[in-house]
């Protein structure tokens, strides 16, 4: 074929060249064309099917991406107090790894006359200088420093995760000076202070490691955890490249992406509400020797903010692993000390005692409210128009109710006679509440529960609020049913169901603001980096559950609980103060539904102020507290056991306390003889007439000692603050005594008698609690200066009397 | 040597002066001027790391590979030249002395002082500053060697057949027979390739005893060897390789690495698996020249057998079309130019070289991309090897120098 015009030497010859021709073209065409086809089909493949994963794994193993913190936001609270803060520590970081590279780095060019030994010492030398230092500065340990150095493969290793920039700037001046600046190095982290300790701990949470976060702590309860991307904005990231040896390239690229701190937030919580919640709950604990601890809430009932919450035990967020109350530590140290800190025991009680202090039984348990239930129930009532205030409800101490054994019986046994509405619920009469159920209907107060918000979380924001509450089995079809009669009679007040504390106080909220529904909050608003709000809470309102008017009618009928000598709450009452409230004392149902004779009881108040115009809604709730003996009602300090003789007091106090704080002012109504502070006036020098006339514009009464017409002393010296009403002492002839006086024993003495002992002695009073000056039931509970203290005349003793009185209101 | 005056030439001298075929030689030296960038682009970060010096100590010159390299490619091209100049002719005669000449080398790779031990294996010889595989040389000694003996098929057969044979004697019998299905005609080529796999396989070389057989094999098949004979040997070697496969430890753990390298990711699949990602990372259009992160110590092997998945990495797969594109276009040109040759040694010999040429872009661009198992076949102009590139440089000088000889076609 290659020379056509040739002619074939012979017949073969061509044939065979025809042949090489054809084969050639065979394969040129596969080895041309042919074999380059399955490559381009695996290279499609590679680049450009499976592109997105093998750059994916590229980016992976090239790059070297380091973190870079955000600033999380501040929590504050309702006044600006920080609660919770970022600051920047530093992690010590240790590379085994450039150590051994820079040592290599050393020795560069001098390969082939590398001596082995030479080497070693060299790396050795390294090592040394690095753990020597540590040991002498940080005392760490020696041995495990040199372990440290043998992970060689490992270019980053946390020594400290904590570091004090003065402890950082160490570290880098040693590191600086020795040239050896990238093998150990402090790098900036951050650590969250909680300024006030445990104080709002449930609330705010705590940050800690999880399986997800890797490095980083995240909020792990409460706020932080709730807000956890609010707070925590955006990290930032450097990139750089590496090479296969793991190390940073020479010439490599960087890129930054910016962090973004966090957002501030603010929250309903005020921090000194919330340490007058805490402080009562532990002094309420303390008092009446409370067993299985207590919780408390406190909110303002027109917006749903949240003022206080607390539970006891708590911990300290600061040291969230610590177990902070001392009765479950002294339990674990002589469980420590019995079976060792290593048994089994041990860690277990520890796991529950660390459970204990971290649960927040505010949001989270289900609890029997007890009587505090009862105005829910009478609000129904009186909204149905299933009864009105004039009706009458006569109790004989006990109300037989269909499918059940015996009559349910109230608290008085004897009975409460013929009483009206009113007075039902300030003896806290159960019979009462039972023949109100009755007139009501059981559909009707299935309807009302669902209304109240009971069969629903109450959309707090904070994790952990009780999923639903304790119900009879059955639901509806049962309570309304023919067997849910007895059901129907005890729910009327309060007990065989359980809801959440957090429930109980939103709808009771809902009783005393008007009829309305709303959402509990903490967060009032979010503000980001630059200051702008970017989030601010307002009131949310679930529905409307009663009128205005029933809701005022409750409201007059739960301030006479407490303004009366005979209501349940009397206890709670505080001078100068218009506060309604209403007594519960309810079982453990979690454990009575194990342990049926099980006599544990909750003791319980739930108190608004001022009643006509609630500003503060509180409930406290004392779990257990210690009877004196088995089935005894009182405790051992002879108190007798119920909420209006054991929560009510502590609770009256409680907002009497907010009340001041938050600077709503006392109104003294004439008759009381407790007034104001007043300052005294001067009045030494004066005619006797004089002073008492200028006295008693100040509202003092006076006393006088000695003979004569000039005052040439006066007790209280002037300027000094005492309630008015107080009986001053005026000198006449003589100057007023030097000497220092005995603080009296007040004990079981009304408020005249002590205030008229004390004065008698040139002490004056300042009464709290009920301050009913002439009822003999009323006796002193505490004194501010214990008996016997020696102190100047004209000092201000402060005394607390609650009303002896048993209040009933259980079962 | 004074030049002679054209006048004085025989025609076969003026044929070899003839021009060379220019599609076929700027294909060469665009390949190789590529194969020398790529290389440069490849080859710097571990050069300039000089992790291994011991192996190779480049004292962290980031340009030590290159340099090299160039260098072997300015002398490659320049033997080029010289061997195209040669008329081809020639090579029939020395076909067998490179033949043998290679087969000495080869066996002086295992004597002490001389040969070098590489990468587990004796391959090496070391002759003064040059260090070179005579496996290389064998290849091209196969080829020649096929081809002289091969165009003389059909034409001196010696004395007529029906002469040769006693067939008195059983043997003379059994000669005949196999004299005339043709078998007796291979036993030279057979022997000769046996000597060389031989040889080949006690230096542990499996790449390059494919590429004998390849090679040897396509020359074979275009001289027109009966495709019985080729179903015949696929047919013993197909069960020997299946066997080799399936039941050998050392192939059946390379099999499964091949087909699923992450089941090794740090051992034995580190190397596809990186030659993997560089490829496909590079996407469509690649990072860019100079850019591939792959080659920054990830890659083993990124400036040698795994040189194209640094360039897939920096130009993509456009990149990558490209570059086989321009492999394909020598390919087919030079067989084109064998369709042209002047005589059927000058077509055999072009075949022979680019089908050599051929099955190793096949082979390596198969096994970086994953397509085939793993076997340690170099890419001719690309990976680093500085007598390989002149061997292969060279032979294109052979190609150049059959191409001189080709006659123009008239003008019309």
């Amino acid at each position: 074929m290659q020379e056509p015009k040739r002619p074939p030497r012979r017949s073969g010859q061509g044939r065979s060249n025809r042949s090489l021709f054809r084969r050639t073209i065979v394969l040129m065409l596969a080895l041309g064309i042919g074999l380059f086809i399955p490559l381009v089909g695996q290279l499609y493949k590679l680049q450009i099917v499976e592109h997105a994963k093998w750059e994916e794994q590229a980016a992976i193993q090239q790059t070297k991406s380091i973190a870079v913190n955000a600033n999380r936001g501040v929590i504050y609270d309702r006044e600006g107090r920080i609660m919770a803060m970022s600051a920047t520590v530093y992690k010590l970081i240790l590379s085994p790894l450039d150590l051994v590279n820079s040592v290599k780095e050393d020795f560069k060019g001098k390969e082939d006359k590398l001596d082995e030994d030479t080497y070693k010492q060299a790396l050795y030398d390294r090592r040394k200088l690095i753990v020597d230092w540590l040991v002498d500065t940080f005392g760490y340990d020696e041995d495990w420093l040199w372990k440290q150095m043998e992970k060689t493969s490992n270019a980053w290793i946390e020594l400290e995760k904590e570091m004090e920039e003065e402890d950082a700037e160490k570290v880098r001046a040693f590191t600086t000076k020795n040239r050896i600046t990238g093998l150990l190095y402090p790098t900036p982290s951050s650590k969250r202070y909680y300024p006030f300790s445990s104080v709002g701990s449930h609330v705010l949470g705590y940050l800690s490691q999880n399986e997800n976060s890797g490095d980083r702590k995240v909020g792990a309860q409460g706020i932080e955890a709730v807000y956890e991307d609010a707070l925590s904005g955006d990290l930032g990231r450097v990139v750089t490249s590496k090479n296969g040896a793991g190390m940073e390239m020479i010439s490599g690229y960087e890129m930054y992406f910016d962090a973004e701190d966090g957002c501030d937030l603010t929250l309903t919580l005020d921090e000194r509400i919330q340490a007058m919640l805490e402080q009562t709950l532990e002094e309420g604990i303390e008092t009446y020797d409370v067993q299985n601890g207590a919780f408390g809430l406190v909110i303002n009932p027109k917006t749903g903010a949240v003022l206080a919450m607390a539970s006891s035990p708590d911990f300290d967020p600061n040291h969230y692993s610590t177990i902070l109350s001392e009765d479950l530590q002294r339990e674990l140290e002589a469980l420590a000390a019995e079976k060792g800190k290593d048994s089994e025991e041990y860690g277990k009680a520890w796991k529950e005692a660390w459970d204990k202090q971290m649960r927040n039984r505010a949001i989270g348990d289900a609890y029997e409210p007890g009587s505090v239930f009862k105005p829910i129930t009478v609000a129904m009532a009186l909204e149905e128009g299933a009864v009105s205030l004039n009706d009458h409800f006569f109790c004989g101490g006990s109300l037989q109710q269909n499918g059940w054994p015996k009559p349910i019986s109230c608290h008085k046994k004897a009975g409460h006679q013929d009483q009206d509405l009113t007075h039902v619920v300030m003896n806290s009469c159960n019979v009462g509440l039972m023949k109100i159920a009755e007139k009501l209907g059981a559909e009707t107060m299935w309807k009302y529960f669902d209304d109240f918000g009971l069969f629903d979380k109450t959309g707090i924001d904070l994790n952990g609020e009780l999923p639903q509450g304790i119900f009879w089995p059955g639901g509806e079809e049962y309570f309304t049913g023919p067997y849910g009669s007895s059901s129907v009679a005890t729910s009327s007040f309060g007990q065989t169901f359980g809801i959440s504390p957090i429930q109980m106080i939103t709808a009771f909220a809902s009783v005393i603001n008007g009829g309305h529904l709303l959402q509990p909050y903490l967060v009032q608003s979010i503000t980001d980096g630059d200051g702008n709000t970017v989030y601010y809470h307002e009131t949310t309102e679930v529905r409307q559950v009663i009128s205005e008017d029933t809701s005022d009618k409750v409201r007059n009928i739960l301030e006479q609980v407490v303004s009366t000598k005979e209501g349940s709450g009397h206890n709670a009452s505080q001078s100068g103060y218009r506060i309604g409230g209403k007594t519960g004392t309810s079982e453990n149902i979690a454990i009575k539904s194990i342990d049926p004779n099980n006599d544990d009881v909750m003791c319980s108040f739930m108190g608004f102020a001022p009643a006509d115009d609630p500003q503060v809604l509180a409930l406290l709730v004392y779990d257990t507290p210690q009877r004196s003996a088995p089935r005894s009602n009182h405790t051992a300090s002879g108190t007798y056991i119920s909420g209006g003789n054991i929560a009510a007091p502590m609770a009256g106090q409680l907002i009497g306390s907010i009340l001041d704080y938050m600077g709503i002012e006392r109104q003294y109504s004439g008759d009381e003889l407790a007034g104001p502070d007043t300052p005294m006036p001067k009045v030494t020098g004066q005619e006797l007439t004089v002073a008492k006339g200028n006295l008693q514009k100040a509202g003092f009464e006076c006393r006088t000692v000695g003979t004569g017409s000039i005052v040439q002393g006066q007790v209280p010296a002037a300027g000094a603050s005492i309630p008015s009403g107080s009986t001053v002492v005026l000198y006449l002839g003589e100057d007023a005594p030097g000497e220092q006086v005995a603080v009296p024993s007040l004990a079981g003495l009304t408020p005249t008698q002590s205030k008229n002992k004390l004065e008698e002695l040139g002490l004056f009073m300042r009464a709290s609690g009920v301050v009913d000056f002439n009822d003999p039931d009323v006796v002193q509970a505490s004194q501010s200066i214990d008996e016997g203290t020696m102190v100047a005349l004209g000092t201000v003793v402060e005394v607390r009397f609650v009303s002896s009185i048993d209040y009933g209101d259980h079962q | 040597m004074a030049r002679k005056a054209k006048r004085d030439l025989t025609i076969e001298q003026k044929l070899a002066r003839g021009p060379i075929d220019l599609p076929f030689l700027a294909l060469v030296m665009l390949l190789t001027a590529l194969g020398l960038i790529v290389l440069l682009s490849a080859s710097f970060p571990s050069a300039m790391y000089n992790l291994s010096p011991k192996v190779t100590n480049t004292g962290g010159d980031p340009l030590y590979y290159f340099n090299r390299q160039f260098g072997f490619a300015l002398m490659g091209v320049v033997a080029m030249f010289i061997i195209s100049k040669i008329d081809y002719q020639q090579f029939r005669w020395m076909s067998i002395f490179v033949l043998a000449g290679s087969v000495v080398l080869m066996l002086l790779v295992f004597v002490p002082g001389i040969g070098k031990t590489g990468g587990g294996a004796a391959r090496w010889i070391k002759l003064g500053p040059v260090r070179f595989q005579p496996s290389e040389i064998a290849k091209v000694g196969i080829i020649l060697y096929f081809a002289a003996r091969l165009s003389k098929r059909g034409i001196q057969l010696g004395p007529p057949k029906d002469k040769k044979w006693n067939r008195r004697t059983l043997l003379g019998r059994t000669c005949e027979r196999l004299d005339n299905i043709g078998f007796l005609e291979l036993v030279p080529y057979g022997i000769a390739l046996v000597v060389v796999l031989v040889v080949i396989y006690l230096q542990g070389h499996m790449s390059a005893m494919i590429l004998v057989i390849v090679a040897a094999a396509s020359v074979l098949f275009a001289a027109g060897i009966s495709l019985g004979w080729f179903a015949a040997a696929g047919a013993v070697v197909a069960p020997l390789l299946w066997f080799i496969i399936t039941q050998t430890d050392y192939m059946k753990a390379r099999i499964d690495i091949w087909l699923d390298p992450f089941v090794d990711p740090r051992g034995n699949g580190y190397q596809p698996i990186q030659g993997r990602i560089a490829i496909g990372s590079g996407g469509l259009l690649g990072v860019g020249l100079g850019n591939s992160r792959q080659k920054y110590l990830f890659l083993p092997e990124e400036h040698n057998d795994y040189i194209f998945s640094i360039w897939c990495e920096e130009m993509g797969m456009v990149g990558a079309v490209v570059l086989m594109a321009l492999f394909a276009l020598l390919i087919i040109r030079g067989f084109w130019l064998a369709l042209h040759a002047r005589d059927r040694f000058g077509t055999l010999l072009i075949v022979g070289i680019m089908s050599l040429m051929a099955f190793q872009v096949f082979f390596n661009i198969g096994v970086v991309t994953g397509f085939l198992p793993p076997t340690g076949i170099s890419l001719p102009f690309f990976s680093y090897g500085g007598t390989a590139l002149m061997i292969t440089l060279g032979e294109m000088g052979m190609v150049l120098s059959v191409s001189r000889q080709i006659t123009a076609p008239k003008a019309e």
